[in-house]
């Protein structure tokens, strides 16, 4: 069948030149930054070029379709040298200064046309990346769907075409093999295998070929709904994150001592530094510009609470009393009631409760239908989502469908009042979140909508202790469902590979040069891993530098760094490793980092929080001991 | 598919400049012909590296009213206004007096550049003369038919890193052309292969190696935006060839830089060691207070002279540039030789293409033409200047001292046989290491692939180590080699494309093939 791409030119965050940062502003000239295909585009394209096989394979046509400058052709050619057979470029500066709504909203007429002229009501498929490095919000595709009424497959991983399209994607629970019921679909996708190379011949060709070029008036769209005027979102200031973190590195002489400091560090809990803590608001009897409540969206599996909603939770009660409204808690699932009093023990006044068989598992549209429901409703002014894969799905379906701005992936939310050309806006959420692949910060305002929503990663807030005591009503909400909102079949549900990576380890114990050889690194830091494992909660891992994957200490997907794993563990050990920039862009956002080397001097020491300059020969088993002792107090 | 009637491997200013004058020919001609030029880095300029005094005056040829464009390279080109040389001994910097400076190295009037940038502007100078630029796609080999050029096979796309073909597997492609230009630089792999099939210089091929970093001034500085330096002296021995330069970019950047006769005899000589050791210098880092480091990268230049010059041309193939030796070694200057080599070889592929003849014959015009326009002429000059001095035997400071660094060298033997088992520096590690150093190259490779560094004979290694003490481990810039007991362990995504592995290792045991395209370093201003 026929697949569309939506596809993405985006500015390289791979390669940042010095120039392109403006040091007084805190921020980045996007002009000077190279462009290039958004890199799970090019994913997207090569599961869209497998498509193409699925019946009717004969004729069928993958057509890459993009929004944005004449430039952004640049990526369109490149699609065409990699397979792709059509592009669509819809350009006009009319699309210009879109968010992700007002972009949804014109790609979404882009396919129709696309549907209508070029494919004549042939079957087809859109695929589109994930999400794209510039705004990385994954909100776009979501969108998209919603806007045409798809079933959106999303965390797509592979595609399997032996019995009809069968497409294997990471769920909520597990590793889901889905079939789509209907078409068309949407899938999008955050990993593939081997990308599709360019082919000179084809890109030689591709340059003859004409691209179909459509302004706002050939897609027949509303002027009120596109670019600047369409958008619900408004980025109203962009900064830089925090400098560099070069820590103060405490220095020990002795195992035991460093090793009661890093358990003492470890158990006292993340240090609150994601969060920026907003301050506290007077509304002091202002006409604030939102009304309604503060609402979070719980998310459940199997009768467990996620742990975001909870944090989110004890925010929400923050901005509500800033706000003086109340804490609603929105609760879809089946057999899910009892989760009621303990929302409320967290902060909820007011549980929407939504049970039906049909909600069961996860499947974007019974869910976004219940919870637009009741957003349309009740109308919260403030409606905050787990930044979880499951959210990440969710909330931009929810925010369309309802005329609601979304600030995806927020680091922090304030209250505050705010001017906008002689309008003053009392009592709006401030929402912060990283942009460019983490190198800006942007604080973004919702407009043009009734409802402010926002998803938060996990961690970034801190859930209070629950308060028993508490009590609040539960609102029952009877969904209006059918089976035919069911779009897709679930063939099975694997459980997820173990969470073996050290990308998604709590602890990470990793090894470099300075350990010599594999029989060392085996003995001593699987020896040290093991001590902690009993000692420390979390999960442990093993970590190398390149030098250590090289040498054969350990395999591949143990290297930490640029050419390895990102890793963001709560506690790091670099031991025999001396910092080279490769290695630490790939373990500098560790909370707690100790280094182990004999060399005063190595630069790991300036990343480190805790630090011994010492043999590993001696230290390491001394180490080892300490933490082992550290289990029986 | 329409027939390519020029293919150009190499898009630098000698590929280029081949193509701005061939097109520029075949439309005034009125012809419609094919002008395709296949580069391996991601980007023009991406992979190009160079002092950057540039000698203009070759632009007014292929560019008439170049200097009236409104482009931000033309606009914001730096002109030379004060040049100065200065001797070094360890702690203190002497001018040398300009009457004692040969003419040839006056640079004042001259522009200082970035050869990325110039790479990036001539592109698209030639693209809006109808030349079709495809970057990011590498060449590997040399397409021979019964002793002509038929074109170039490209690169295999996507294979593990023991070889075997991956699920997205794309066989190397082949170009075919009508004629085929190498401009893929010095030691360019496909130009080694047209000098191997068709004949080298009477000389071997010398080079040096430029190491060099983009360095930002803090507002204010006192170096002066219109300026150019060049040292001679500290950090290097006499017995090493070679000297340093400090060079306004404009915009407070300034490119800083030192170039090395590959000949050196130390087995433990580090590039990118020195240039740290010659920031270190008194009057450098007083100079370079307070600048930060923006990019950095290396590369080699060919430096032979006359008699190294290979053939040039072949039945469909034509040599110009760094790939035939075009560099002026009084000056080392090649930035103008490459356009005019490039502007020779335009001119004679076009009436080639007009006999509707490609043969060696048909080309023999490229030659003609490089007497023409002086560069042969200017190479035999400067050899005959070489000839003239005798090293070792330097008479009188400062003058000498002059002569010493000139890479004039009398020494007609590669580089690789320079190195001597028991001559050690012994330097002592200072400043910025070399992953940091290669970090600002920006080079990436895909580390599943097949190391494009090939190890001929593992053996070899081990006795090099034995014996030489792993010379490639010191002297490659991207730390690519490293010795673990008696195994050599190559990083191939290090590699900064700069040549010395090739050039340098004293066994002649690293063969340099072509990684992906779009992969290896990404220069943006160097
Ligand atoms: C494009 C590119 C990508 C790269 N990607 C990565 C990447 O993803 N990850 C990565 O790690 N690197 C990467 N590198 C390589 C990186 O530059 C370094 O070479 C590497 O990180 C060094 O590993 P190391 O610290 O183990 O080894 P070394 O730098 O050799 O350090 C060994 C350390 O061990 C210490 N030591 C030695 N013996 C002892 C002892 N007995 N007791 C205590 N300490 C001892 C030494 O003092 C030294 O500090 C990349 C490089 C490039 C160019
Ligand atoms: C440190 C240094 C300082 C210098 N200083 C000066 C100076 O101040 N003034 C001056 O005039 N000259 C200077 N030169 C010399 C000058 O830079 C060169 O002579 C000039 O760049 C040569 O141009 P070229 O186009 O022949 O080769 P290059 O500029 O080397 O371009 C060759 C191109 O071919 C591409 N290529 C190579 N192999 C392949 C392949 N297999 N497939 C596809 N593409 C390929 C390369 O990626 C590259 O882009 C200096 C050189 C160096 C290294």
């Amino acid at each position: 069948m026929h697949a569309i791409v939506l596809v993405k030119q985006v500015p390289d965050v791979s390669n940042i030149p010095e120039e392109a940062w403006d040091r007084e502003k805190g921020t980045l000239r996007r002009g000077v930054l190279d462009s290039v295909l958004n890199p799970l585009d090019l994913h997207a394209l090569t599961l869209a070029l497998d498509l193409r096989q699925a019946a009717p394979a004969a004729g069928s046509r993958v057509l890459c379709l993009t929004m944005g400058p004449p430039q952004a052709k640049a990526i369109l050619f490149e699609c065409l040298a990699r397979g792709a057979d059509e592009a669509v470029l819809m350009t006009d500066r009319a699309f210009g200064g879109a968010d992700t709504w007002a972009t949804a909203y014109a790609l979404a007429r882009g396919i129709r046309k696309i549907e209508r002229e070029l494919f004549r009501g042939e079957p087809y498929a859109i695929v589109a990346g994930m999400q794209s490095v510039d705004g990385d919000t994954a909100q776009v595709p979501a969108q998209v769907a919603e806007d045409l009424d798809l079933e959106h497959i999303a965390y797509a991983q592979a595609l399997e075409l032996t019995d009809g399209v069968v497409i294997r994607r990471i769920g909520p629970t597990g590793m889901e093999t889905v079939r789509p019921l209907a078409r068309p679909f949407l899938v999008t996708v955050t990993a593939c295998t081997q990308p599709s190379y360019r082919s000179f011949h084809r890109s030689r060709a591709s340059r003859r070929q004409a691209l179909l070029e459509w302004n706002a008036q050939a897609i027949e769209a509303d002027p009120q709904r596109i670019g600047l005027p369409g958008s619900r979102t408004q980025v109203f200031r962009i900064f830089s994150p925090s400098e560099e973190k070069h820590k103060s590195c405490r220095y020990f002489t002795d195992a035991a001592p460093l090793a009661a400091a890093v358990r003492e560090r470890y158990l006292q809990g993340p240090a609150q530094a994601a969060a920026v803590q907003g301050r506290a608001y007077e509304l002091d009897g202002k006409q604030a510009s939102y009304h309604g409540d503060v609402w979070v969206y719980v998310e459940q599996a199997e009768g467990q609470i996620n742990d975001v909603s909870l944090e989110l939770l004890s925010e929400a009660r923050k901005l509500a009393a800033d706000l003086k409204v109340h804490v609603g808690a929105v609760l879809p699932g089946h057999n899910v009631g009892s989760l009621a009093p303990s929302l409320m023990a967290q902060g909820a006044d007011v549980v929407y409760l939504a049970d039906d068989p049909l909600l069961r598992h996860f499947r974007p549209i019974p869910y976004k239908k219940t919870v637009g429901e009741l957003v349309v409703k009740y109308r919260p002014q403030i409606m905050l989502f787990g930044a979880t894969p499951l959210g990440r799905e969710l909330a931009p379906r929810v925010a369309y469908g309802s005329d609601a701005g979304l600030t995806a992936d927020c680091t922090s939310l304030e209250i505050d009042d705010v001017e906008r050309s002689g309008v003053t806006l009392t009592a709006i959420l401030k929402q912060t979140r990283p942009a460019l692949g983490g190198n800006i910060m942007a604080t973004i305002m919702t407009k043009g909508s009734q409802t402010q929503m926002a998803t938060v990663r996990p961690g970034v807030f801190k859930a209070a202790a629950p308060d028993l005591t508490r009590a609040g009503t539960v609102i029952r909400h009877a969904p209006a469902l059918s089976e035919a909102d069911i779009r897709t079949d679930i063939l099975s549900i694997a459980p997820l590979p173990p969470r073996s990576g050290v990308a998604e380890a709590e602890i990470v114990v990793s090894g470099g040069r300075g350990l010599g050889a594999r029989v060392r690194y085996e003995r001593h830091l699987r020896g040290l891993a093991a001590a902690i494992t009993g000692t420390l909660p979390g999960r442990v891992e093993l970590g190398a530098s390149r030098m250590a994957v090289e040498d054969g200490f350990i395999g591949h997907d143990h290297q930490v760094g640029q050419t390895g794993q990102t890793v963001q563990p709560r506690l790091y050990f670099a031991i025999g490793i001396s910092g080279a920039v490769q290695h630490v862009s790939g373990m500098q956002n560790a909370d707690i980092v100790v280094a182990i080397n004999k060399d005063a001097h190595a630069r790991i020491f300036n990343y480190a929080d805790f630090g011994m300059v010492a043999d590993l020969e001696t230290a390491l088993p001394a180490l080892t001991e300490a933490f082992a002792a550290g289990r029986t107090t | 598919m329409n027939a390519i009637d020029c293919l150009i491997i190499g898009g630098g200013p000698a590929g280029l400049a081949t193509a701005i004058r061939l097109k520029q020919r075949l439309t005034q001609a009125g012809r419609e012909a094919a002008v395709v030029v296949v580069e391996k880095a991601a980007r023009l300029g991406y992979h190009a590296l160079s002092g950057g005094v540039f000698e203009t005056a070759c632009l007014d040829e292929l560019v008439p009213g170049w200097a009236q464009l409104d482009d931000p390279f033309v606009t914001e080109m730096v002109r030379i206004e004060q040049d100065d040389l200065y001797f070094l001994t360890e702690k203190h910097a002497h001018l040398v007096p300009r009457s004692l400076v040969p003419a040839a190295m006056h640079h004042t009037g001259d522009a200082a550049i970035s050869l990325s940038r110039l790479a990036a502007w001539l592109g698209k100078l030639a693209e809006r003369e109808g030349v079709e630029i495809y970057t990011g796609f590498a060449a590997e080999r040399l397409l021979l038919d019964g002793g002509a050029v038929r074109g170039v096979k490209l690169v295999d796309l996507g294979r593990g890193r023991d070889g075997t073909p991956k699920k997205n597997f794309l066989a190397g492609e082949e170009i075919e052309a009508r004629v085929t230009v190498l401009a893929d630089g010095a030691r360019g792999v496909l130009s080694r292969q047209f000098v191997e099939a068709f004949g080298g210089g009477e000389n071997p091929q010398i080079y040096s190696l430029g190491i060099k970093q983009l360095i930002k001034l803090p507002a204010g500085h006192a170096f002066g935006g219109k300026r150019v330096i060049h040292t001679l002296g500290y950090p290097n021995r006499p017995d090493v060839f070679g000297g340093g330069f400090l060079y306004s970019m404009g915009h407070d950047h300034v490119a800083l830089g030192l170039i090395l006769g590959l000949d050196w005899k130390y087995a433990d000589l580090n590039g990118q060691l020195e240039l740290e050791i010659f920031k270190g210098h008194p009057f450098m880092a007083d100079l370079l207070k307070g600048g930060q480091v923006v990019a950095a990268g290396a590369k080699t230049i060919p430096e032979g002279g006359y008699y190294a010059l290979p053939t040039l041309t072949a039945d469909g193939g034509v040599l110009v540039g760094d790939a035939a030796g075009f560099v002026n070694m009084e000056k080392i200057k090649g930035l103008h030789y490459a356009i005019r080599s490039g502007m020779c070889a335009g001119d004679a592929i076009a009436d080639a293409l007009a006999q509707g003849n490609a043969s060696k014959v048909a080309l023999a015009g490229y030659r003609a033409r490089l007497e023409e326009r002086g560069i042969l002429s200017d190479m035999k000059h400067a050899r005959n200047y070489r000839q003239s001095f005798k090293h070792g035997t330097m008479a009188g400071a400062p003058l000498s001292l002059l002569q010493s660094w000139l890479p004039f060298r009398l020494a007609m033997e590669q580089d690789h046989l320079a190195t001597r088992a028991d001559a050690r520096l012994n330097r002592v590690k200072t400043g910025m290491d070399k992953p940091q150093f290669t970090s600002l190259s920006g080079a990436m490779h895909r580390e599943d692939e097949p190391p494009h560094l090939r190890i001929l004979d593992p053996a070899a290694c081990v006795e090099c180590a034995n014996v030489y003490g792993s010379p490639c481990v010191h002297f490659c810039p991207g730390e690519v080699y490293r010795m673990k007991g008696t195994e050599m362990i190559v990083s191939h995504t290090n590699c900064l494309h700069d040549g010395s592995c090739q050039v340098k290792c004293p066994m002649q045991n690293i063969l340099w093939t072509v990684p992906e395209g779009g992969e290896g370093p990404r220069f943006r201003a160097m």
